[in-house]
């Protein structure tokens, strides 16, 4: 049967045009100081004056700062981009932090968001305590930054530590993993993975959108279980793969905790876990040369930018959302 | 009524540390009338849970006996410490008094966060009893930062059971860094798989030190420069080096499991190792930890066929220096006055703390009266003082970090000795 709009009755039609009517007067009319603007810019008035004060001008700031010698204590002085150049062309240390970054970066994200994923999976198959579930499965999330963390990797990676302990039943002297610059980085790489929490909400939520018609559909005909993971649910699900991939790959440029609480702040062994955030507090906390830890902000900046950019376009590619043809 | 104490007086008020007690009520402070809503924050750091404990109760003892002064304790371990006071002086926003070592003084007081203290000695402060080498610790170019809270050396803390275990005898105090090493692998050997004689301490700035001075040389001089060349840090790198490869110290990546900051996670108490290269005034932290026998011992003071000549210097590792812009500078100076001079307050702060006073009176009073590890320390402390070496200069903060960093990259074969000591140089050399 053929759908047919309900006609309003006279009167409705009437008072519906006269508003519309009046709807457009009033928007032909409104300037950027109406009073109703003015209405909703005061309502957003703390946060933009939050933005403009406490964010923007920091980050203004930090530009300008990153164009000087700046020790903390003493009037910043104006040195062009020489930072910049130091940094770029001299500076062993930066490269050594990028290097674990991006090594930490690549290895973590994918490994982090699969595990969460296939966690989400699992708890997505109708299982009772679902709740329970989810929420000790966020709590390592909560815990990442914290001493506890730190004593209880020790426990496990040391050279006197749990795995080494059970190794040793084999009369394997296995080294301390936590302290050697061959391992110590896929330590926290280990860390972030167990870490798995957050993303794996995100996709349980997005698991939970996927229409069951679809798959009842698919299996009417025929579609085994791998065919519908890959066929259905994980093309359904690319807007949240796409979400959660950009938020961890933004998050994981700025780590600094897991480095910090498991090295002691050194970022040690020999530089092996010395992560960008690191290096740039190290630079303006304990070397107060702030003008160069901002170039290395900016830089920063400038990187998950880059990344980010580059997701956003390739997401074009493979990134399904429901209400394209 | 003030309690000005002599030092005879105060010999007798080992009364302090003997344990007589004060009342706080009997003990009024300086300024006897608060102002109304005096809130102080004293940031500092602590070596041992110890010295923590004992902190907070003088300080909560202070404020007994003072109604409207609150004083804000904001206490960590000494790398905590020192990014978080740079942060908050930076910010303009720096504790109204706080711990300074000899470089942290002369960062801040070349930068004028501190204000020189002269004005209050002697009165109400008369350090006429302290150590010399305390009073030096706290002053840059002839003015008084900062008021010395301990007396502290370099040491070696010797495991004594592991030497007996061993079959090795403990060495003469007076002994060489070639001794030191065969010490060390003798340990090893007698002792491991899994146990090492000695902790590696190529990371660690005073036995650095100590091994410069041996070579005629010095890690600062007075002018705050280089008192070295790279050569000369080359030759301290590759003795660890050396020892390394002889299994007289942990590899590299056991080694780097030990924090300088935390005496938990030092091979001597996590059972893997029998000397540890410190300072005396984690001697008591470390004790706390273990149950066995620990002794103080000297770093070796020269090389085979060559003079051994004392090369220990004591110093204030923990001083109190005042905020320039703090309102309550009287009081603050109060405050130190309670805790150094008062006999209550001398005894809160320093019984059981493994702090030893930085007076003459303070180390005769726990000589007496003290705990077995204080008169250990005390004794040590003296035997060093029998001949005193020139005082320890400034360097740069962050430098513990580069001689770690130039260390470990030996260790684990990144770097020739050679090299760290150039990568130290250039780094260092930029904070000079």
């Amino acid at each position: 049967m053929e759908n047919v709009e309900p006609v309003p009755p006279p009167r409705l039609r009437e008072l519906s045009a006269r508003l519309f009517r009046a709807q457009g007067r009033e928007a032909r009319s409104r300037t950027p100081f109406s009073e109703q603007n003015a209405i909703a810019f005061l309502f957003l008035a703390p946060w933009l004056i939050g933005f403009f004060v406490l964010t923007l001008g920091p980050i203004l700031a930090s530009f300008y700062l990153s164009l000087t010698t700046y020790d903390l204590f003493n009037p910043p002085e104006w040195i062009g981009f020489d930072n910049y150049r130091k940094l770029l062309f001299e500076d062993a240390r930066y490269f050594q932090s990028l290097k674990v970054t991006f090594t930490y970066v690549f290895i973590s994200v994918p490994l982090k968001l699969a595990f969460a994923l296939g966690v989400a999976l699992v708890l997505n198959r109708g299982i009772s305590g679902l709740g329970v579930y989810r929420t000790v499965y966020y709590l390592p999330s909560l815990l990442g930054g914290s001493v506890a963390v730190a004593i209880m990797w020790r426990q496990i990676f040391s050279y006197d530590g749990v795995i080494n302990q059970f190794l040793l039943q084999f009369g394997i002297d296995a080294p301390s993993w936590i302290s050697n610059p061959d391992y110590a980085l896929y330590t926290l790489v280990a860390l972030a993975v167990w870490q798995f929490g957050s993303p794996t909400v995100i996709f349980l939520a997005g698991l939970k959108q996927i229409p069951q018609d679809i798959y009842d559909a698919a299996s009417i005909d025929g579609a085994g279980r791998w065919r519908l993971l890959f066929n259905f649910t994980l093309p359904l699900l690319t807007p949240i793969i796409f979400f959660n991939f950009v938020m961890q790959l933004i998050g994981s440029f700025q780590a600094f905790t897991p480095s910090f609480i498991i090295s002691g702040g050194t970022g040690g062994p020999a530089d092996s876990t010395l992560f960008y955030t690191l290096y740039l507090y190290e630079q303006g906390f304990t070397n107060f040369q702030m003008g160069y830890a901002s170039a290395i902000a900016w830089i920063l900046v400038g990187i998950i930018a880059t990344f980010t950019a580059a997701s956003f376009i390739s997401a074009k590619y493979w990134v399904h959302y429901g209400d394209q043809g | 009524m003030a309690m000005e104490i002599s030092r005879r007086r105060f010999a007798r008020g080992t009364a302090a540390l003997g344990g007589a007690a004060f009342s706080s009520a009997l003990v009024p402070s300086r300024l006897a009338i608060a102002q109304a809503g005096e809130r102080i924050r004293f940031s500092g750091y602590v070596e041992s849970q110890e010295q923590l404990k004992q902190t907070l109760a003088v300080l909560e003892a202070y404020e007994a006996s003072n109604p409207g002064v609150e004083i804000v304790p904001e206490f960590t371990n000494f790398s905590s410490f020192t990014d978080k006071i740079a942060t908050e002086a930076a910010g303009g926003n720096a504790p109204d008094m706080f711990s300074v070592n000899v470089d942290l003084l002369a960062e801040y007081a070349r930068r004028s966060v501190i204000t020189p203290l002269d004005r209050f000695v002697p009165d109400p402060l008369d350090l006429s009893d302290y150590l010399d080498g305390t009073i030096r610790a706290a002053t840059l170019d002839g003015k008084l930062f900062a008021i010395p809270n301990d007396a502290i050396a370099p040491s070696v803390i010797m495991k004594s059971t592991s030497f007996e275990e061993a079959g090795i005898a403990i060495p003469e105090q007076m002994w060489t860094w070639d001794a030191m090493a065969e010490t060390a692998v003798a340990l090893t050997e007698a002792l491991g798989p899994r146990f090492w004689g000695l902790e590696d301490a190529g990371g660690n700035y005073i036995p650095c030190d100590v091994f410069l001075r041996s070579m005629g040389k010095s890690m600062f001089t007075p002018d705050h420069q280089f008192g070295f060349e790279p050569a000369d840090l080359a030759e301290w790198y590759a003795y660890w080096q050396r020892l390394r490869e002889a299994g007289g110290v942990p590899p590299g990546d056991v080694q780097a499991l030990s924090s300088g900051g935390d005496p938990s996670t030092t091979g001597i108490v996590a059972g893997r190792a029998a000397m540890y290269i410190s300072l005396t005034d984690s001697y008591v932290g470390v004790r706390s930890l273990i149950p066995d026998e620990l002794l103080l011992h000297m770093l070796p003071n020269g090389f085979e066929g060559g003079d051994l000549v004392q090369h220990h210097y004591i110093y204030a590792g923990n001083s109190t220096a005042v905020w320039t812009e703090s309102k309550y500078q009287d009081r603050i100076i109060d405050i130190i006055h309670f805790m150094h001079f008062v006999p209550e307050g001398i005894e809160i702060y320093y019984r059981g703390s493994g702090m030893v006073p930085a007076s003459s009176a303070g180390l005769d009073a726990l000589a007496a009266s003290g705990t077995d590890a204080e008169r250990h320390i005390v004794e040590y402390l003296r035997l060093l003082q029998q001949n005193p070496a020139p005082p320890r200069y400034p360097g740069v903060t962050g430098m513990s970090g580069m001689l770690r960093r130039a260390n470990e990259g030996v260790a684990f074969g990144t770097l020739t000795p050679m090299q760290a000591a150039e990568q130290f140089v250039q780094e260092a050399g930029v904070r000079l």
